[in-house]
């Protein structure tokens, strides 16, 4: 017998092994590998001043939803009506702008519109999460059935009160309202005026070219600084791992695993509701197709960003990495101009396959090849 | 050792016609391991399932430190100092050993911010005290070994204030030297004192290696109890096949 304890198996880990460990490494790689592939191949296009801002545009549009999904996940939920929700609810606001209030409660302001389409959002994901945890059913069958309803309602109302799916011409609301402007408008003008002041930023005129980015910019921002903090920080966090990974064993442990997964359906469809909001006062307009196919594009950047389809291990810092390397191939071709844009399809599928056997492999690593 | 921490007396229970316990007494003391031992359907799970609130019996009750309580819910028994250590073990895989410790009762300040190095520490030293030193309390539990599991899952009930620990089987799944692993937690356990430790195991070796006193069921009945000098080695053999003679079965096994 040697003197060797159980624990002497294990070894200790360098900082090196421990960051080779983390969720998001895999996601981390793939990022800076598009990166430096989309700046070759651009010549540097897709980084320069309205590069920068469209690329974020759509990387943080993508990063706010698959937040919300990857949170879901995590608990080992899925919501397939992400998008059907964006679309419901930016048919709410424009209506409600266009329309005035229900009820005849008479003008709305966006913010009431926000609001009260709000209301309605989390409501309906108090509902999905109610029917999923009361029935047992899976998320996955009870939220593709609200795909259908959500997208079906949204075209309804918009023939019944509007007779058209889709709404246009409604005023800028940034200029008056400052709910609208924090929505819509432009955020972090500093760091162009710092660019153009350092000699970069400046169009064929010599003035400043571009001024801010989307303001989405900073929702994304915020909402990702919080899901990472509730995750690795709160009680709450510990209560999502501990749902995801074993809800019986989580719950003889006290934890309230129905609560927590119905909370985190009203989340996803308060990031819809957000995502919709940015969409609408950024452009004052709404369509009835809006958000088609975002619940799939979320899942796929929640799995590339290193959380598991089976629930229990994820990271939000992994989130963010799939938001920008997802978001980058899906602008691609608008710098690289003899690329096919479906080629964006082609990557994401790719990147999606790779980005599940690679988190199999964390997993088996992490749980010991079990 | 003069008044048990927890007294049974004529515990019954009946599921519809059938009779699971009948008028069953058990008695545990603070610093003993008592092993609850019996074949498959002799009724152990539904005497844990009861002591640890799962169940409510039909008839009979439960003393805790002679006060008289029956547990309406596992809250309630946990509540009153029953810890039971499933042989599910209750602990996530993917989450640290930390995150496993507190599960559910998180140490947490404004807005529920947990503690994490105080829970990292508290974690680790009290693992630390039933025997495992394990380094880092942030790894996965999924890394640990089955007898390193069980051991996280007892040194949590203990932290979190079980006087009476409940082990179903913990022995069961593991390999030979896990299953050494197990019984010197055990043993650590029960040096502390205040802690008295019903052990149910199918192993008549592992029992006779650190139980202090004994309690047989069989088909939902006690049919011998009593401390270690009271039951001879050859009876634990005899009374583990629910009362028949080896050498009957010998014979059984024999006409066959």
């Amino acid at each position: 017998m040697s003197d060797r304890s159980e624990a002497d198996r294990l070894k200790r880990e360098t900082l090196f092994e421990r960051l080779v460990r983390r969720p998001e490494i895999g996601s981390f790689i793939v990022m800076i590998f598009i990166i430096a592939a989309l700046t070759l191949a651009s010549d540097g296009r897709a980084f320069n001043a309205l590069g920068t801002k469209n690329n974020i545009a759509i990387i943080a549009q993508f990063g706010i939803i698959a937040t919300g999904a990857a949170l879901l996940m995590i608990a080992g939920e899925f919501d397939l009506s992400i998008g059907s929700m964006i679309g419901f609810a930016g048919m709410s606001m424009a209506m409600m702008l266009k329309w005035g209030l229900p009820f005849g409660l008479g003008e709305a302001t966006p913010f009431s519109a926000f609001i009260i389409t709000l209301a309605m959002t989390l409501t309906l994901g108090w509902i999905i999460g109610t029917i999923v945890v009361r029935s047992g059913l899976s998320s996955f069958i009870v939220t593709l059935g609200f795909l259908f309803f959500l997208r079906g309602t949204t075209e309804v109302s918009f023939r019944l009160i509007n007779q058209s799916t889709q709404i246009s011409g409604l005023p800028d609301y940034k200029e008056t309202s400052w709910f609208a402007d924090i929505m819509g408008g432009e955020v972090f003008g500093w760091f162009y005026d710092l660019w153009f002041a350092l000699g970069g930023n400046i169009n064929r005129k010599g003035d400043q070219w571009v001024t801010g980015f989307d303001a989405r910019f900073m929702w994304w921002i915020i909402l990702s600084l919080l899901a990472y903090y509730v995750l690795s920080r709160t009680q709450l966090g510990n209560w999502i791992y501990a749902t995801g990974d074993n809800k019986d064993s989580a719950r003889a442990n006290g934890v309230p695993v129905n609560k927590v997964k119905i909370g985190l359906f009203m989340f996803t469809a308060f990031c819809a509701t957000l995502f919709a909001a940015c969409q609408v006062f950024d452009t004052n307009t709404s369509d009835a197709a809006k958000g088609n196919l975002k619940e799939l594009e979320a899942i796929a950047i929640a799995v590339v960003g290193g959380t598991l389809m089976t629930g229990g291990f994820g990271s939000a810092i992994g989130v963010v990495f799939g938001a920008v390397t997802v978001g980058l191939v899906a602008n691609a071709v608008f710098f690289i101009p003899w690329i096919d844009g479906s080629w964006f399809r082609v990557f994401v599928g790719t990147v999606l396959l790779a980005a599940v056997f690679a988190n199999e492999r964390i997993r088996k690593r992490i749980t010991g090849g079990i | 050792m003069t008044q048990p921490y927890m007294r049974v007396e004529k515990l019954v229970k009946k599921f519809g016609p059938f009779t699971a316990l009948n008028e069953v007494d058990l008695e545990v003391y603070p610093g003993e391991v008592h092993a609850l031992l019996g074949d498959n359907g002799a009724g152990k799970s539904t005497l844990i399932k009861i002591l640890s609130g799962v169940h409510q019996q039909t008839k009979g009750d439960i003393y805790i430190e002679g006060k008289k309580q029956n547990f309406r819910s596992p809250r309630e028994a946990s509540a009153a100092g029953i810890g039971t250590v499933y042989q599910d073990l209750a602990i996530n895989q993917l989450m640290s050993v930390t995150r496993n410790f507190f599960m559910g009762r998180e140490m947490t300040t404004m807005f529920g911010h947990m503690k994490m190095d105080e829970m990292n520490q508290i974690a680790h030293d009290e693992m630390l005290k039933i025997g495992i030193d394990f380094s880092d309390p942030t790894q996965a539990v999924g890394t640990m070994s089955g007898g390193q599991r069980q051991t996280l899952a007892i040194a949590r009930a203990i932290y979190f204030g079980a006087k009476v620990l409940i082990l179903d089987e913990p022995t069961s799944a593991l390999g030979q030297k896990q299953q050494m692993e197990v019984l010197k937690t055990i043993k650590r356990v029960r040096s502390r004192g205040d802690i008295a430790i019903i052990f149910i195991t199918h192993n008549e070796i592992h029992s006779k290696l650190v139980a202090d006193r004994y309690t047989f069921l069989a088909l939902g009945q006690v049919i011998g109890s009593g401390s270690k000098a009271e039951i001879e080695s050859q009876d634990i053999r005899r009374l583990m096949a629910g009362g028949a003679e080896m050498k009957d079965l010998e014979q059984e096994l024999a006409n066959l």
